[in-house]
């Protein structure tokens, strides 16, 4: 192919756009390489300002330290209680309603979406007192079924759009053709239009995850007592009990993120793709 | 088969709209109702205070720092992410060699928690070894010593460049979108014509990318009126309210002096205020819809 | 088999009535088809009689009985979409199975049967594919063996050939000709390409704005078209329409020698003659002269289009392929008149 191309005169501009991008990228990951390199120092070197510099040797203490307390098991099994049926259950909603919207509209159905829709643009605090009086009336601050709960309903907007946008890319003949076919609408749901649909479920997974793993107001507002705190809660928690062991911290940042990170790292194209349907179709 | 459609309509969607009237639309309309209560959280009885709270919200000196806070935070929150998204967009575009790694660290700051960003830029703004000041102290050769979120000249400024931070990967992923999805004859277009590579920039593939713009600018101040966990982990509000933002206002009257009727009265005006923006978004999208489809 | 009555069939979209009253008889073991522009509600009546869609008054009767409000799948009926409307997710095997799987019949009974309905496809190397795998024409079988399977009292076919091209349509019509000789069930096929609706119907049903405006065999309707609109659309090239004015018995027209009204078209305001029924004229005198403008060459025929001073439209003529006439040449036409048409103002023939 380079070959066929007639010669050209050098171009200095690649060169200096990767440049750029190179010290912009050292810029964007100088935060992120700190807290990692915070987690492999020990305490005294940290305060000795020599955080930046590169280790001489690992120090794996502040490791065994995070995952040798009892308090941030508790915190990953609350975090893991929360997210994973609430990310099942708003997509599992999202699906239901999605499915109507754009297979059985009816006569103001597009009206009812939008309005669910704009629900993904409000700040969550609008709804946050009505919320906390409704909880405490069932009695049900201090466990984890608000946050469930909570996470359930907001991730609607966001389920719902995606759910509805991708589920009108299926061909309505595919749904007649099932139903001539003999199938009811919950087995055209089930048996052709969801098995298409994994590409969106697994953006909608992966969003739903990161979001809801990464959440700090939920469970600040519905949990009080230690036992039932969320990693993130948890952490700034343990600030006060490792007040000034800073690598302990970064070890901690870094356990904490693991999950959304290795989200991140697998199912990178997923995300990012969630990220740009939501906001473009927003 | 209308029958049959009915029929399903009802059965698929009565447990979704049901959580979500539940969850979100019902406690909405409560908001309302508690904005005109003296309600303290706890206590059965409370009373109605008319307009009380939103009299008070007027003179409400922390309110105003609060507004004039959110709205500093909002402009810089649009302008820095999305100026540097598509910045990093254009350069990122131009087919460079290492396109996707630079991608995913640009982006990577997205998937991390608030929490997590608070505390890494926490220690960046440490007085004592944090890497500004070390950094500065480096250049200048003489000690640096300047607590940058405990002082009410830096502390939203210093939140704000950490939230940028976050925010810029997902500005850029957008305006790429929006540039793959420029036909690329348009382009040839420009080069037959012999435009200059700004001409082509400033009259082509920036109008083009209006569509994009719009939606990172709404999401921008979306994200930015939810603002709240960032500040709360950076500064939380502090110090003297000098970074206090409307979502965190409310939350501090709310859960902090436990003014439950007050802070429904905030988030009522928070409410409006997103309203009033949807509103403008929608009507600008519209206008976008007609070019663009 | 079945018969199929549609009586007095009706559907309107909120205010507009989008078709107007259907009555039509299908007997068993025909093969129908619905033809006519697009809009004109045949594809709608297909889906009424299919059940996807539901009627607005009437009623759609199977063997007598009454199915207007029973379920699709509850009528007995299957359709081959436009699109084929295959399970992108599920091979060959499951895509024809599909129906055999949802009535929860045991898998060995479901093989064997698909086994059986690939066999007389001759998909049974195929059926371990996906539907992304295989060519336009066999998607199309599999969507045929999709129907067939269930051994349906009538099947729909939804313009089945309108997604492939030229020479695949016409091998694909011939299969559905044969796929019909051999079962020899009832079959509704609806199309806006007149040429298959010539050659697979038994007898075509014309629609036009919600209405249907003839049925009849083929051959009927070519040679006795009931209007203006059947004779304008079946036939290709169309029927040449010429105005026509009267004037002391005789019928006039720009470009056209005076022709005497026969008993009975008194009140004809229109002329129609097709293609083959003009000719040229051998002499010096004929019914109409003009100029040519076109030539079109198809091989074995050639078509003239004939500019005539003062018509609306050129004439089409139909020459045979070896003609050496040009562009610009003047020619004089004669009309075979007892093939010609009389139509009055309202479109009727007379």
């Amino acid at each position: 192919m380079a070959d066929t191309l007639p010669r050209t005169r050098f171009n200095p501009w690649p060169a200096t756009v990767f440049t750029v991008l190179c010290v912009l990228a050292v810029l964007f990951l100088l935060p992120t390489v700190g807290v990692l390199l915070s987690s492999i120092k020990t305490t005294r070197e940290i305060s000795m300002g020599q955080l930046w510099s590169a280790p001489a040797s690992l120090f794996l203490g502040n490791f065994t330290e995070v995952l040798g307390n009892p308090a941030v098991h508790r915190y990953f099994l609350n975090t893991l209680l929360v997210t994973l049926p609430a990310t099942a259950v708003s997509i599992t909603l999202g699906a239901l309603a999605g499915y109507v919207f754009a297979k059985l509209p009816f006569r103001g159905s597009n009206a009812l979406f939008l309005v669910i829709v704009a629900g993904m643009f409000f700040p969550p605090q609008v709804i946050l007192v009505p919320l906390f009086r409704l909880f405490n009336g069932l009695g049900l601050i201090d466990t984890l079924w608000p946050v469930i709960i909570v996470h359930s309903a907001l991730g609607l907007p966001i389920c719902v759009l995606m759910m509805r946008n991708f589920f009108a890319t299926v061909p309505n003949a595919l749904r007649e053709a099932a139903i001539m076919e003999g199938a009811s609408e919950w087995q055209v749901l089930t048996r052709v239009v969801l098995p298409l649909s994994l590409p969106a479920l697994a953006v909608l997974a992966t969003l739903q995850f990161t979001w809801i793993w990464n959440d700090f107001l939920w469970p600040l507002i519905f949990t009080q007592s230690d036992t039932k705190r969320t990693i993130m809660i948890g952490i700034v928690n343990l600030k006060g009990q490792y007040s000034v062991a800073w690598g302990v911290q970064g070890a901690l940042s870094l356990v904490a993120s693991l999950p959304t990170l290795l989200v991140f790292l697998f199912f990178q194209r997923f995300f990012i793709k969630g990220m740009t349907m939501g906001a473009v179709k927003g | 088969m209308e029958q049959h459609n009915r029929f399903w309509r009802i059965a698929l969607l009565s447990l979704p709209l049901g959580v979500f009237g539940l969850f979100v639309i019902w406690p909405l309309f409560s908001s309302f109702y508690y904005s005109f209560t003296n309600w303290n959280g706890f206590d059965a009885n409370y009373s109605y205070v008319g307009f009380d709270n939103f009299a008070k919200i007027a003179t409400d000196r922390l309110f105003l720092q609060a507004a004039v806070n959110t709205t500093i935070w909002m402009i810089a929150a649009i302008v820095l992410p999305t100026a540097l998204g598509l910045m990093l967009a254009l350069l990122l575009d131009s087919r460079v060699a290492g396109a996707r790694v630079f991608k995913s660290i640009f982006y990577l700051p997205i998937c991390l928690s608030a929490v997590i960003v608070g505390q890494i830029w926490t220690w960046i703004y440490q007085p004592d070894w944090g890497l500004l000041n070390t950094v500065i102290t480096q250049a200048t050769g003489e000690k640096f010593k300047y607590a940058w979120l405990a002082k009410p000249d830096t502390a939203l400024w210093s939140v704000i460049v950490a939230w940028s931070w976050q925010q810029t990967g997902l500005s850029m992923v957008i305006y790429l979108a929006g540039l793959t999805a420029i036909p690329g004859d348009l382009l040839e277009v420009c080069e037959i014509e012999g435009a200059s590579p700004w001409q082509r920039f400033r009259r082509v593939v920036l109008p083009l990318l209006a569509p994009s713009t719009v939606v990172v600018v709404a999401l921008s101040v979306i994200n930015s009126l939810k603002g709240f966990d960032i500040l709360y982990i950076m500064t939380g509000g502090g110090p003297f309210n000098s970074s206090d933002t409307l979502a965190m206002h409310m939350y501090n009257e709310s859960f902090k002096k436990y003014l439950m009727g007050y802070g429904s009265a905030i988030s009522v005006v928070l409410f409006l205020i997103a309203l009033a923006i949807i509103g403008l978004y929608f009507r600008q999208l519209r206008k976008v819809d007609r070019i663009y489809g | 088999m079945a018969q199929l009555q549609l009586s007095d069939l009706r559907k309107s979209f909120g205010q507009t009535d989008v078709i107007r009253g259907l009555n039509l008889d299908i007997a068993d073991g025909e093969f129908v088809v619905f033809v006519g522009p697009s809009g004109c509600g045949k594809s709608t009546t297909l889906r009424m009689i299919a059940g996807l869609e539901d009627a607005s008054a009437g009623a759609i009767l199977l063997d007598g009985a009454d199915v207007t409000r029973a379920r699709p799948a509850d009528r007995g009926i299957a359709m081959v979409f436009q699109s084929y409307a295959l399970f992108p997710h599920l091979t060959v095997a499951d895509n024809i199975g599909f129906g055999l799987q949802l009535q929860k019949l045991d898998r060995a009974t479901i093989a064997a049967r698909v086994a059986d309905v690939a066999e007389t496809l001759h998909l049974t190397p195929l059926l371990g594919r996906y539907p992304r795998e295989l060519s336009g024409g066999q998607r199309q079988r599999v969507a045929i063996g999709r129907a067939i399977i269930r051994n349906p009292k009538v099947f729909l076919f939804d313009e089945p050939l309108s997604n492939l091209d030229a020479a695949l349509r016409v091998q694909m019509r011939l299969e559905i000709a044969r796929l019909h000789h051999r079962l020899g069930a009832t079959m509704v096929y609806v199309t806006h390409d007149q040429v298959e609706a010539m050659t697979l119907a038994d007898r075509i049903v014309v629609f036009n704005d919600g209405r249907i405006e003839q049925v009849g065999s083929p051959m009927e309707l070519y040679d006795h078209p009931a209007n203006r609109f059947v004779a304008g659309f079946i036939g290709a090239p169309s029927m040449n329409f010429l105005p026509l004015r009267r004037a002391e018995g005789r019928a006039e027209s720009p470009g056209m020698a005076p022709a005497p009204l026969p008993p009975g078209k008194e009140t004809a305001t229109e002329l129609g003659i097709r293609p083959e029924h003009l000719a040229l004229a051998t002499g010096t005198t004929g019914d109409l002269t003009g100029e040519i403008e076109l030539i079109e060459r198809l091989g074995a025929e050639t078509y003239a289009y004939v500019r005539v001073p003062g018509q609306p439209a050129d004439l089409t003529l139909r020459l045979p392929g070896d003609t050496t006439l040009r562009p610009g040449t003047p020619v004089t036409l004669t009309i075979d008149w007892p093939r010609a048409r009389w139509f009055s103002s309202d479109g009727r023939v007379l």
